[in-house]
C-alpha cells in the first residue's frame, strides 16, 4: 500500500473517502463534539444509534459527530446501481441545544471539505423526517447542492415518542453522494476511498452478498422467529424495570431493607442499551422481511407499532432513569 | 382626530427566519400584513383616513401598507402611522345606582370602594343608564402612548401568532412555535437619522434595525435607516424582496435563454410559484442531457423535472420535449458552468434510474402482477389491493349495466379494473408515486394490452375533485368511478367520514370526482343503489338495519357533494339547487337532480313560474300549520265534495297538467313538465281569491286541505318549488356565478 498523506487543504484534487470522513470529523470535533465511533448493530440510519436515539431525550447538552454504515435491505441493488446503496455511509452530527448560527456552522463544515459555496448553489428544501419505528419525527429540510441532496437538516420535535426538551438538531450527510460530486465521477463505485483504493474495491463484493440475501437468500419463517425471539428477550428485559408499581416494591421491600436504595440500583444496573440493541435487531429484520417481501397486509403495521412500542418504552425508562437516579446514555 | 395633522412615522417590520418552505409562503405574507393591519386599528396608530377599513384582502390591497417576502425574511412596510396614540376616553360602570346609595341618598361603601380601585373622587362619578338599569360610571381619560412603546408591546404577538399548516419549536417546547426559527428581527420606527429600533424580544432574539443579505454572497449585518435603504441595500446583496420582481426575471431571463425560437418552456404556474418562493435572487440556467433519454415517456421526464428537481421542461412549439431543461438557481450567476453541469449530472442520474426502472418493470409484465397485490395493504379495515380489485370488478359489473356498456367495453372495463392498481408494484411507481395510474397504463399499451383498456388504467385516478381533466373513454370512467365508489364507501365503513376540516381518506375528493364525473358526461345512475351495492361489496354482504344508518350518511355525504358542484361548479341558485334537491323522485340521480336544477333556473325567468312557487310555498305553510305533511299521504281526496267554481276548476287544471307533465317527465324533459305546471298559477291564485281554505266545517276544511296537498305532491315532484324564494326576498348567500 501505498502512503497516505493529506492534500494540503488549498489544492485542487478533490478529497477521497477517506479524506472527507478526516476532515468532517475534525472540523465537528473543534466544534466540541465528541467524535464517537460507529456503532457495532445493524441501523438503517445514524439516528438509530443510541448516541443520538437516547441523548436527544433530557435536559443535558450533548454534541456528537460520528460515521455510520446504514443499511437499508429495500435499497440493495446488487452493488449494479450507479447510486443505490444497501448500505450507505452517513455522517450524523447532534447538537443538543443548537446553536444559532447552526446553518452557518453547517455550510462553514462544506467548506472544510473543499466545497466553495460561492461557485455553487445551496438550498435549503423544505423536508420532514419521520420513522415510524422509533417514534420520532422532526422538522427541516433536505440541503441541495447545486440540485443533489447531500444533506438532511432536522429539528427533532419527537424521540422514543417524548416531546424532546431542549431540541437537538440531526445534519446527516450522505457521504458517497458528496464524495462522488467531489469527485466528479458517475458511479459511486468509482469513488476513491484513498488514492488508490476505490469505494468498489472496498463494498461491492458485500452489496451483492446483502443484496442476494436480503432479497432471496433469507429464510422468512427463521427471520420471523429470531424477530420473535429478540423481541420476547427484550419485554423480559423489560419487565425487570423497578416501576414504582406496589407488588413490585414489595417484593424488593422483602429482599433488603431499604427499598429505595434497592430500587435505585436496580434503575441504574438495568441493561437499558441491551433493550435498545435488540429494539435495533428487531427493526433491521423487520426491514429484511420488508425486502424480501414477506410481509402480509396487517402484519406489517403491527409489526412497525411492536418496534415502536419497545422504542418508546426505552426512551420512557431511559428518562425516568436519568430523573431518578442520574444515569444517562 | 380633532388635529388635521398629526405627527406620523414610517414603519418597517422584517422578520429574518431560516428558509421557509416555499409552500407556505404567499399565505404567511398575507396573513403578515392582516395582523399587522388589526393590530394597527386595535392600537390606533393607524392615521385616520377617508375609507373604512375592511378585513378582506381586497381592502387591505387599498391600505397604504406593503408586504414582502422571501424564504428567509416576512416583511411589511407602513409608510405612515401615528407617532402617538390618541388619548381615548372610556367609561368604566361600577356598581348600579340602587346599591351606590343608601336611603339619605349618600354613597354607600360599594360607591366609595369603586372610586377607590379606580383612584377617582367620589364627585368625578357619573351615572350611566343601560340596558340593565343605572349604573355608577367613571369617565377615564386613557392618555395615548408613544406609538414605539405600543409597537414594543404589540409585536411579538403579532409574529408569533402567524398560523402556518406546521410550525415547530427549535429551543424547546417551553418557548413558542414558528414555520422556522427567527434568527433576526428588523424593527425600524422613522427614518434617517431619527429612525429608532422598537425594541422588544422574541424566543431570545432582541430586534434590531439590521437585516441580512444573500446567504452566501454576504454574511455581515447591513445597517438600515428608511424603507429605501432596505430596499436598496439588499438587492445590493443579492435579495429581491419582491416577488413579482422575482418572477418577470424568472419568465423574462428563461426565455431568453432559448436562443432558437422554435423552443418554448412547458408553462407551469405551480413551478414558477414554486421557484419564485424558493428563492431570493431567482436566475435560470439553460442545461442539457443525452437525447437517448427522449425515448422515455414525457409524463416521466416531466416528472423527473419538474415534481423531483424542480426544472422547467423545454418544448418545441408543436409540442414534443426536446434535450433540455431550465433550472432556477438562486445566485447571481455561474460564469464557469460549475452548477449548471450539477445539475446535468444530477438529472441525467435520476433518468438512468427512470430508465433502469423502466426496463426492470417490463421484465414482469402487467397482468403477472395481479397477485402481488394481495399482499400490497389498501388500508388496514379494508384489506389489500388485491380486495380492492374484487370489489372494484363486482362495482365495475353493475356499472356496465346500468350504464348500458357494449359487451366489448363490459370486457374491457373489467381487464382494465384488474390490471389498474398492478402498478403500484413496480419499482418506477415505487420512485415516482405521483405517476400511479399514468405508468399502469404506459406499460399496458406496450405490453400489448388494447388501446381503451391501456387509456382506462391511464385516466383511472382522474377526474382529482371538481378540478381538472376527466377519464376520456366511458370505460375510463367506469374504472374511475368503481374506484372511487369503492374509496367513499369503504372509507365511511372504515370510520374515515370526513368531519369540519379533517378529512384523512381524502373522501370529499373522491366524492366530487363521482358528481363530475357523473355529470360532465351526463351518465344517469341511482347513486343510492350503486352505493348500496359498493357496500355490499365492502362487507360481504347487504348492510343490517344498524348499518343501514351508515348508508343513510353516506348517500347524505354525496348529495353534499353535489349541492357543492351544483352550486360552485355549475354556478346555479342555492335555492334552485335546493329546489331540484328536494325533488320528490324516487332515488338518487345526481344527473336527473342536475337537468332539473337547470330546468328550474331557466323557468325563473317566467312570471307564471316565480309566482306559483310562490303559491306553493303559501301551501306548503298551510298544509304544515295543519299537521305534519306525512299526516296528509293516508288522506284521500273526496271529489265529491268539491265545490263547483274555483275549488273544482283547480282540481280539473290540476289533473290535465298532471297528466301531461307526466309525459314530458316520462322523456327527461324537465322543462317542458315545469312549464306545464308553471301554467297552474291562474287556476291557484283564483282559488286563494275566492275559497277559503280553513272553513268552518271540519269535513270540508280537511277535504280542502287534502286537495292543497295534491298540489303540493305536484309542485314538489320535479323540484320543491316551495323551496324557491322571491327575487330580492333575502340576499343570496351561496349563490355564485
Amino acid at each position: 500500500m501505498s502512503l497516505i498523506h493529506n492534500p494540503p487543504k488549498k489544492t485542487c484534487s478533490p478529497l477521497s473517502f477517506q479524506d472527507m470522513i478526516f476532515r468532517l470529523s475534525e472540523f465537528w470535533a473543534q466544534k466540541y463534539c465528541v467524535v464517537a465511533l460507529p456503532y457495532d448493530v445493524e441501523v438503517g440510519a445514524g439516528t438509530m444509534c443510541p448516541e443520538t436515539f437516547l441523548r436527544v431525550l433530557g435536559p443535558e447538552p450533548w454534541r456528537v459527530a460520528y460515521v455510520q454504515p446504514s443499511r437499508r435491505p429495500a435499497d440493495g441493488r446488487y452493488g449494479e446501481n450507479p447510486n443505490r446503496l444497501l448500505k450507505h455511509t452517513q455522517m450524523q452530527v447532534i447538537l443538543k441545544p443548537p446553536p444559532t448560527n447552526i446553518q452557518d456552522l453547517y455550510l462553514e463544515s462544506l467548506g472544510a471539505i473543499g466545497i466553495d459555496l460561492r461557485e455553487h448553489d445551496i438550498r435549503f428544501e423544505e423536508d420532514n423526517w419521520e420513522s415510524p419505528t422509533l417514534g420520532a419525527w422532526g422538522i427541516g429540510w433536505q440541503v441541495m447542492l447545486d440540485g443533489l441532496e447531500i444533506t438532511q437538516f432536522t429539528y427533532f420535535q419527537q424521540s422514543g415518542g417524548v416531546d424532546l426538551e431542549p431540541i437537538s438538531v440531526e445534519l446527516t450527510y450522505g457521504l458517497e453522494r458528496i464524495a462522488a460530486f467531489l469527485q466528479n465521477v458517475e458511479d459511486v463505485y468509482q469513488v476513491l476511498w484513498n488514492a488508490t483504493t476505490t469505494y468498489g474495491d472496498m463494498r461491492r463484493t458485500e452489496e451483492l452478498e446483502f443484496s442476494v440475501y436480503d432479497f432471496e437468500a433469507a429464510d422468512a419463517e427463521n427471520c420471523r422467529m429470531v424477530l420473535d425471539l429478540h423481541e420476547a428477550e427484550a419485554r423480559r428485559l423489560l419487565g425487570e424495570y423497578p416501576r414504582s408499581n406496589r407488588s413490585r416494591q414489595t417484593k424488593y421491600n422483602e429482599l433488603i431493607t431499604s427499598a429505595i436504595e434497592s430500587i435505585t440500583l436496580s434503575k441504574k444496573r438495568f441493561p437499558l442499551r441491551k433493550v435498545y440493541d435488540l429494539t435495533l435487531k428487531c427493526s433491521h429484520l423487520f426491514n429484511i422481511l420488508d425486502a424480501r417481501g414477506a410481509i402480509s397486509v396487517t402484519e406489517r403495521v403491527a409489526l412497525i407499532a411492536r418496534v415502536r412500542k419497545l422504542a418508546c418504552e426505552v426512551a420512557a425508562i431511559y428518562l425516568d432513569r436519568l430523573q431518578s437516579t442520574g444515569v444517562s446514555a | 382626530m380633532t388635529t388635521l395633522r398629526e405627527p406620523t412615522l414610517p414603519f418597517l417590520l422584517e422578520v429574518g427566519c431560516e428558509e421557509i418552505p416555499a409552500r407556505f409562503l404567499l399565505d404567511a405574507e398575507k396573513s403578515l400584513g392582516e395582523r399587522v393591519h388589526v393590530a394597527l386599528t386595535e392600537t390606533r396608530l393607524l392615521p385616520s383616513t377617508r375609507t373604512g377599513f375592511g378585513m378582506g384582502a381586497n381592502t387591505l390591497r387599498a391600505l397604504p401598507l406593503r408586504t414582502f417576502s422571501t424564504p428567509r425574511r416576512l416583511a411589511i412596510y407602513v409608510p405612515k402611522l401615528l407617532a402617538q396614540q390618541p388619548d381615548k376616553v372610556e367609561e368604566i360602570l361600577g356598581p348600579p345606582v340602587k346599591v351606590a346609595f343608601d336611603a339619605e341618598g349618600k354613597y354607600t361603601r360599594a360607591a366609595e370602594s369603586f372610586a377607590q380601585k379606580n383612584s377617582a373622587a367620589l364627585e368625578d362619578l357619573a351615572r350611566t343608564t343601560t340596558p340593565k338599569g343605572e349604573y355608577l360610571s367613571l369617565r377615564k381619560t386613557i392618555q395615548g402612548r408613544p406609538a414605539r412603546e405600543v409597537l414594543a408591546s404589540v409585536l411579538p404577538q403579532v409574529i408569533l401568532g402567524l398560523s402556518f399548516p406546521k410550525s415547530m419549536y427549535w429551543t424547546g417546547k417551553s418557548a413558542p412555535r414558528f414555520v422556522r426559527p427567527i434568527r433576526w428581527v428588523l424593527a425600524l420606527l422613522g427614518e434617517g437619522t431619527s429612525a429608532a429600533t422598537v425594541d422588544f424580544e422574541i424566543v431570545g432574539v432582541t430586534s434590531g434595525n439590521f437585516t441580512f443579505g444573500h446567504r452566501v454572497k454576504t454574511a455581515r449585518p447591513l445597517p438600515i435607516n428608511s424603507f429605501k435603504s432596505y430596499t436598496k441595500k439588499l438587492a445590493q446583496a443579492y435579495v429581491e424582496i419582491d416577488k413579482i420582481k422575482r418572477r418577470e426575471r424568472v419568465i423574462v431571463d428563461a426565455q431568453a435563454l432559448l436562443e432558437e425560437p422554435s423552443l418554448k418552456l412547458v408553462q407551469d404556474e405551480w413551478l414558477t410559484d414554486w421557484v419564485v418562493n424558493s428563492t431570493e435572487w431567482p436566475r435560470p440556467v439553460l442545461g442539457t442531457f443525452d437525447e437517448r433519454f427522449l425515448h422515455l415517456p414525457r409524463e416521466i421526464l416531466i416528472t423527473v423535472m419538474r415534481d423531483h428537481q424542480r426544472y422547467f421542461a423545454v418544448e418545441e412549439h408543436q409540442g414534443s420535449l426536446t434535450p433540455h431543461f431550465v433550472a432556477v438557481l438562486n445566485v447571481d450567476s455561474d460564469p464557469d458552468g460549475i452548477i449548471r453541469r450539477g445539475h446535468q449530472r444530477v438529472v441525467t442520474a435520476r433518468f438512468r434510474d427512470a430508465e433502469f426502472f423502466w426496463n426492470a418493470d417490463q421484465r414482469v409484465p402487467l397482468r403477472d402482477r395481479r397477485p402481488l397485490l394481495d399482499k400490497v395493504t389498501y388500508q388496514v379495515k379494508l384489506g389489500s389491493y388485491g380486495d380492492k380489485i374484487r370489489r372494484m370488478l363486482a362495482l365495475a359489473g353493475h356499472l356496465g349495466e346500468v350504464i348500458q356498456l357494449s359487451v366489448e367495453q363490459r370486457a374491457q372495463a373489467l381487464r382494465a379494473v384488474e390490471l389498474c392498481k398492478c402498478d403500484l408494484t413496480t419499482q418506477m411507481v415505487q420512485e415516482f408515486t405521483e405517476l400511479q395510474g399514468v405508468v399502469g397504463g404506459l406499460y399496458a399499451k406496450v405490453q400489448g394490452e388494447p388501446e381503451e383498456v391501456a387509456a382506462a388504467i391511464y385516466d383511472h385516478y382522474l377526474p382529482m375533485g371538481t378540478e381538472g381533466e376527466s377519464p376520456r373513454s366511458l370505460v375510463g370512467q367506469v374504472v374511475s368511478l368503481a374506484d372511487k365508489l369503492d374509496t367513499v364507501v369503504g372509507g365511511f365503513v372504515a370510520g374515515y367520514e370526513p368531519t369540519g376540516s379533517r378529512d384523512p381518506f381524502a373522501l370529499r375528493r373522491a366524492g366530487n370526482g363521482i358528481i363530475k364525473l357523473l355529470l360532465e358526461y351526463t351518465i344517469s345512475i341511482r347513486l343510492d343503489s350503486q352505493l348500496y351495492n359498493a357496500f355490499e361489496a365492502v362487507q360481504g354482504s347487504p348492510p343490517t338495519e344498524q348499518q343501514n344508518a351508515t348508508l343513510l350518511a353516506i348517500e347524505k355525504f354525496m348529495r353534499e357533494r353535489l349541492t357543492y358542484y351544483l352550486e360552485n361548479v355549475a354556478g346555479l341558485r342555492y335555492d334552485t339547487v335546493r329546489a331540484a334537491m328536494g325533488a320528490a323522485s324516487l332515488g338518487f340521480d345526481p344527473l336527473q337532480v342536475m337537468m332539473r336544477a337547470r330546468a328550474v333556473e331557466k323557468l325563473r325567468a317566467s312570471q307564471d313560474f316565480m309566482s306559483l312557487s310562490q303559491s306553493a310555498k303559501r301551501i306548503r305553510n298551510i298544509l304544515r300549520k295543519s299537521a305534519k305533511l306525512e299526516d296528509y299521504e293516508g288522506g284521500k281526496l273526496d271529489l265529491a265534495r268539491l265545490e263547483e267554481g274555483p275549488e273544482r276548476a283547480v282540481y280539473e287544471a290540476y289533473a290535465r297538467v298532471a297528466e301531461q307533465a307526466e309525459r314530458r317527465r316520462g322523456s327527461g324533459d324537465y322543462d317542458g313538465a315545469l312549464e306545464i305546471i308553471a301554467s297552474l298559477r291562474i287556476a291557484v291564485d283564483t282559488f286563494f281569491e275566492k275559497v277559503l281554505v280553513m272553513a268552518e266545517d271540519p269535513v270540508v276544511r280537511m277535504n280542502r286541505l287534502q286537495l292543497l296537498f295534491t298540489l303540493d305532491r305536484l309542485f314538489s315532484k320535479d323540484a320543491d318549488l316551495s323551496e324557491i324564494e322571491e327575487p330580492g326576498a333575502s340576499s343570496d348567500v351561496g349563490a355564485s356565478t
